[in-house]
């Protein structure tokens, strides 16, 4: 599609990405049912104290996405900031020594808080109790709902349309659906994020040491990736569902190891290119270990075709997942995610609820779309023979 | 040509074997495989016995256990499971308590034909597009229908699908179509004109579900198709000989685009058989794509297995059928 996609269009696309991915980071802060800050009013012999209850209660996974983000936030200010240098070894020099003490940090941010962290229940009705007077000078998140807080039920305020108090409804379960909506993002992104990171690691491995070793090795390998190709995909993840079972790291697994034929077969492509040329030669020449000749210099030369790979790949794990929820062998609930949402819309047989099914199944369709934009431009730009048409 | 069909046979056996060997490894490995299947089954509970005989059912399937209650290796239980696959022995349905083959038997030409048809529909409406695309190359049009193919390429089927049945089949909005099924229930009244009528009015929804993606995917590999040809030499030799544009266009050009469609079809073949999960479940239609959806739900394993089995059969087929259309659309290859 030369020159289809116009540089606006691209840009949407990756700010679009960019703002999703933020969301899935922050959600908590942007739709939750404990306040901030908040007052708790004197009452049995108790005195009056300033609590924080979003704070105390953010979970492990939260604090750990945290931790991650801040990381990539200080290296892309390194990046953005080291872009001048004209010096190009040291500049590299810098980021990689960056890249390798936030990576670490992160790490072992994650595995410190996955220890000593542990979850805090707060069933308090905040919201409740600042109605009732019992507590005071509360700041809410802009949604005051979380992911399962529910309206009371008795109220039977399930499946309302949309409100001042419910931007975009509620479910049939009384849970605000705007406030769905944006935690969902967060198995999206993850889904998306992790399948694709363990069909890539999956991919590399094999399409490396298959295209490097060629010969024997490059047919049998290629006759495996036919074997699992000639399933059609959504069988084998279905297989694998059926016997691995329905948990959100699962799915992500599963996704994993049934989309990396994609990957291998690019980078078999490119290194059975990359094999011939000069350098690699040096670099035997040079006494360097294999697996150093492989990855820190095939690798970098053959890993450009491979994002165009990713972001398609991206785009259809997002897909899987939804479809997964939608049919019910997804994520298991009460966690949100666009296509059990799509599915609560109710039997659209009898009643359908349009408020309901629309604005997850559009945010779906322009998530996918962003990340099939980023895919073709990526493409565009990286194939040279549409270029000169 | 016989000998290159059976060259081709030949060459799928082991194919089919590592398939076999992966589905049988995918299973084996599962955790708790003998408790698996039927726990979810319509929400009953089953009595321990019940259980219990299912437990044992299974073990006997996968050869865990033989005749007399000893354990049996792993590399032969494998050959003993790989025998009763050859011989056609899928085993029993733990859901529905029926031959697993039997079962696929009724659903398979159901998802079959409607798959067919939107096959045949997707290509019917992409070539012309795709061609006139390439046509006006870089113009307004080009441009639209670049961006257009790509959103409805990112279009998920279970919104579209969604959105088909809650606005067009329900009584609520709109009643164009039937929501449900395949058939109107009065069908051994109807002649045939009516019944093949009755048939097209109810797969007109699932039909355009599937449709669609596809129709996306090809336009844009008819358009490269097309542009990549229209450089070649023989175009210009062509031009230089004063045809028509017409002229070049589709016999020239056209004839020539068409060979790497050919080869695509036996890609989209398998994508629809997928996607047949998805709209058979909206629409609730009782072919193949269900059935592999209440055997994941149920943890039917021999059911989803042999679904498997089956699809990954069916796709090589259909590579093998693409490559025969080949040497008859292309008289320059020739496998003899």
């Amino acid at each position: 599609m030369g020159r289809v996609l116009t540089p606006l269009l691209v840009r949407f696309a990756a700010v679009y990405i960019l703002l999703v991915a933020l969301t899935a980071v922050f959600v908590p802060f942007l739709a939750n049912s404990h306040p901030y800050t908040i007052v708790i009013l004197a009452h049995n012999g108790r005195p009056a104290e300033r609590e924080f209850p979003l704070f105390r209660t953010l979970t492990r996974l939260d604090l750990i996405l945290l931790a991650v983000f801040a990381a990539a936030f200080i290296y892309g200010m390194v990046h953005w900031r080291t872009r001048r240098w004209c010096d190009l070894p040291r500049r590299r020099r810098v980021r990689w020594r960056w890249l390798g003490l936030l990576a670490a940090l992160a790490v072992i941010a994650s595995i410190l808080i996955a220890i000593f962290r542990h979850n805090v229940l707060d069933v308090r009705n905040y919201r409740r109790m600042v109605r009732q007077g019992r507590a005071a000078d509360a700041i809410f998140a802009p949604i005051r709902w979380g992911y399962a807080g529910m309206e009371p039920l008795r109220k039977n305020l399930i499946n309302q349309r949309p409100s001042r108090a419910h931007w975009l409804g509620t479910d049939g379960d009384g849970r605000d659906v705007l406030s769905r909506l944006l935690w969902s993002s967060r198995i999206a992104m993850g889904v998306g994020f992790v399948s694709q990171l363990i069909a890539l690691s999956i991919g590399l491995l094999f399409g490396s040491l298959t295209g490097y070793f060629s010969g024997i090795v490059d047919l049998l390998s290629m006759r495996f990736v036919e074997i699992v190709e000639s399933i059609p995909t959504f069988f084998l993840i279905l297989t694998f569902v059926a016997i691995y079972g329905r948990d959100i790291f699962m799915i992500m697994v599963i996704i994993g190891i049934t989309g990396w034929t994609g990957y291998a077969r690019f980078i078999r492509a490119e290194f059975l290119r990359i094999r011939r040329l000069d350098y690699v030669a040096a670099a035997h020449a040079a006494g360097l270990p294999l697996w150093r000749v492989l990855f820190r210099h095939m690798l970098p030369n053959g890993l450009t075709p491979v994002l165009v790979s990713a972001s398609f790949g991206f785009a259809g794990a997002v897909t899987i997942e939804a479809t997964l929820s939608f049919l019910g062998v997804g994520v298991p609930p009460p966690t949100p995610s666009w296509g059990n949402m799509l599915n609560a819309a109710g039997n659209p047989t009898t009643v359908f609820r349009w408020w309901q099914a629309l604005p997850p199944g559009l945010l779906l369709f322009i998530t996918v779309l962003a990340f099939n934009i980023i895919g073709e431009s990526l493409r565009d730009a990286l194939d040279p023979k549409l270029a000169v048409d | 040509m016989f000998k290159y069909i059976l060259r081709r046979l030949l060459l799928m056996i082991p194919t089919l074997l590592g398939m076999t060997f992966l589905l049988f490894a995918v299973v084996r490995f599962a955790p708790g495989l003998t408790t698996a299947g039927g726990q979810f089954a319509a929400g009953v509970m089953k009595s321990r016995q019940a259980q219990r005989r299912q437990e044992q059912f299974i073990a006997r399937r996968l050869h865990l256990v033989g005749k007399n209650g000893r354990p049996i290796a792993l590399p032969m239980q494998y050959l003993l499971w790989l025998r009763s696959t050859c011989e056609g022995h899928f085993g029993t349905s733990l859901e529905y308590n029926e031959p697993v083959l039997k079962l696929i038997a009724q659903r398979l030409p159901v998802t079959l034909t409607y798959n067919l048809i939107s096959l045949l529909l997707v290509y019917i409406i992409a070539i012309p597009g795709g061609m006139l695309a390439a046509v006006k190359r870089g113009g307004w049009f080009d441009r639209g229908f670049g961006i257009f193919t790509l959103a409805l390429y990112s279009l998920p089927v279970i919104l579209v699908g969604s959105l088909l049945l809650g606005f067009l089949a329900n009584p609520q909005y709109l009643k164009w179509f039937p929501s449900a099924g395949l058939h109107a229930t009065n069908t051994q009244n109807m002649t045939y004109f009516q019944y093949l009528g009755d048939y097209l009015y109810h797969i007109t929804l699932p039909v355009a579900c599937l449709t669609y993606g596809g129709f996306a995917y090809l336009v844009k590999q008819v358009r490269g198709s097309m542009l990549e040809n229209m450089r070649q030499d023989f175009v210009r030799t062509a031009r230089a000989k004063g045809l028509k544009d017409s002229t070049v266009l589709i016999r020239h050009v056209f004839r020539n685009s068409l060979l790497p469609l050919i080869t695509i079809s036996a890609g989209i073949l398998p994508g629809l058989l997928g996607g047949s999960v998805v709209v058979e479940q909206i629409f609730s239609i009782k072919g193949m794509g269900a059935l592999a959806y209440s055997a994941t739900y149920s943890r039917d394993l021999p059911v989803i297995q042999t679904i498997a089995l089956i699809g990954g059969v069916i796709t090589l087929l259909s590579y093998l059928i693409t490559d025969l259309c080949y040497t008859i659309a292309d008289p320059r290859v020739s496998y003899d």
